[in-house]
């Protein structure tokens, strides 16, 4: 996944769901992090699982795209990988810039 | 101003269109419902199955969009239930999943999902979903009401045919009735009952003097005047037959007011007949008025007659004794039993009462206490 800066279109009536939706998506993040650290394949999974289905939906389409990727890593109980992809998701949070149309 | 308005029609205002989001990510619910109501759909959010059971029951959705890895019951079981149940399966459910592989989709079509939307979800096409079932939904709306409408008319339809033959009340119960029990009982019963039995006095000198077509005429309006007095007061119609007309009273229905019933009755039959009377008398010179005969006692009604003609009937004594007072009663008089005279006494006007003693009846062994009541 790219570490650069990230814009994403969002629709304009979706707008007030945003923050809390941004905020969810942190807190996954560090949740995701602690169950790497304990190892816990399975919840790693169930976060993975879900990042894709509200990815997407939002229009966050790098969520999906790296929810399916830690589900799948989750699933091959492949530690660097996930390693890997939880780091990506942490930067792509960060640089995240969002407008509605 | 729409068509509809401009006809007059009351038109009730278009409900908005539920739609149940159960989902327990309550970023994916947020949006669902988002999209729901941007669409201007009314939206309610449950975030386990068995919250949206309860919901469903206390308030049907117009259309359920339905997660299928729930907390408890599953969308699946949750789907199952609804299409399981009378009043809820009717109600359109989407299966929203990240599911993908081909036993899960077997599961929802084995638990009645109307449609499946895949995680993520397409905005596009959810709304064309919805809208494809909001379609439906309407199209089954309209024509549940156009259903509806025909049964009402229907049963206003069979209401007036069958009110000529028999009064409100028992057309009520027959139509009441329908699909159930029989409003009129296969095996007979005895009853106490009071029977009044009226006829018109100088129908024979008007067959005889005037021509047929005004006879059936004049019937008919004879009959009219009877029948509308027995109706106001809830009597049972059994029979009409030449010129003479059976009325029950505490039958089928239970009316302890029943000798009350049956006297207003008969006091009504006369006076509206009045009228009439008169105005034949001027047109035809033929003097005319009603005989009635009253009485009380017990009888047996049910069904008589062939599988292929029935009809609902009352026999035995008392109706013996009236047809029999009927038949002695004058103009304008109305003879009655003993035992039912002691039930009315108070509301005969003053004066108006005279025994005539104990009266032996044609057909009947021992003699009849009869009171003439001339009106």
């Amino acid at each position: 996944m790219t570490q650069d800066a990230r814009t994403v279109k969002v629709s304009k009536d979706l707008e007030d769901l945003i923050p809390t939706y941004l905020a969810n998506r942190k807190k996954e993040l560090e949740t995701l992090r602690q169950a790497l650290e304990a190892a816990d394949f399975e919840q790693i999974r169930q976060i993975g699982h879900r990042m894709r289905g509200v990815g997407v939906s939002y229009g966050f389409d790098d969520v999906t795209a790296l929810g399916k990727l830690i589900e799948d890593g989750a699933n091959a109980g492949d530690k660097a990988a996930l390693e890997a992809h939880v780091g990506a998701y942490g930067q792509y949070l960060s640089n995240l810039r969002i407008t509605y149309e | 101003m729409s068509d509809l308005a401009a006809t007059g029609l009351n038109v009730a205002p278009q409900t908005a269109f539920r739609v149940l989001v159960v989902d327990d990510d309550p970023d994916m619910a947020a949006l669902l419902a988002a999209i729901v109501e941007a669409e201007g759909m009314q939206a309610e959010v449950m975030c386990d199955g068995e919250a949206a059971i309860a919901s469903v029951a206390g308030a049907p959705p117009d259309l359920v969009l339905l997660d299928v890895v729930l907390p408890g019951s599953s969308g699946f079981e949750v789907c199952r239930r609804l299409k399981a149940g009378p009043l809820t399966a009717l109600i359109p459910v989407v299966l929203v999943t990240a599911l993908e592989d081909r036993e899960s989709r077997l599961q929802g079509i084995e638990a009645g999902a109307d449609d499946f939307l895949h995680k993520p979800v397409r905005r596009e096409e959810l709304v064309a979903r919805m809208k494809m079932l909001r379609r439906l939904h309407e199209t089954r709306r309209e024509l549940e009401a156009q259903r509806l409408a025909a049964e009402v008319e229907h049963k206003e339809a069979l209401h007036k045919a069958l009110s000529r033959y028999v009064s409100p009340r028992l057309t009520d119960r027959i139509i009441g009735a329908a699909g159930r029990a029989a409003p009129f009982r296969t095996e007979a019963e005895r009853a106490d009952v009071v029977v009044l039995f009226a006829d018109l006095r100088g129908f024979t000198r008007i067959t005889e003097t005037i021509g047929v077509h005004h006879v059936v005429d004049m019937l008919n309006e004879y009959f009219s005047v009877l029948t509308e007095a027995a109706y106001q007061h809830e009597g049972t119609i059994f029979n009409m037959a030449g010129d003479s007309l059976l009325v029950g009273f505490n039958v089928p229905f239970a009316q302890p007011d029943a000798p009350a019933r049956a006297w207003r009755t008969a006091m009504d039959m006369v006076s509206r007949f009045a009228p009439v009377s008169a105005e034949w008398r001027a047109r035809f010179g033929v003097a005319t008025g009603v005989g009635i005969g009253l009485c009380r006692g017990e009888a047996i009604i049910g069904n008589v007659g062939s599988p292929h003609f029935m009809s609902y009937t009352i026999i035995g004594d008392t109706v013996n004794t009236a047809a029999r007072l009927m038949q002695m009663a004058q103009a304008d008089e109305v003879l009655v039993s003993a035992t039912l005279y002691e039930s009315i006494r108070p509301l005969v006007p003053a004066g108006r009462a005279h025994a005539h003693g104990a009266v032996a009846l044609r057909g009947k062994s021992e003699a009849v206490g009869v009171y003439s009541i001339k009106l």
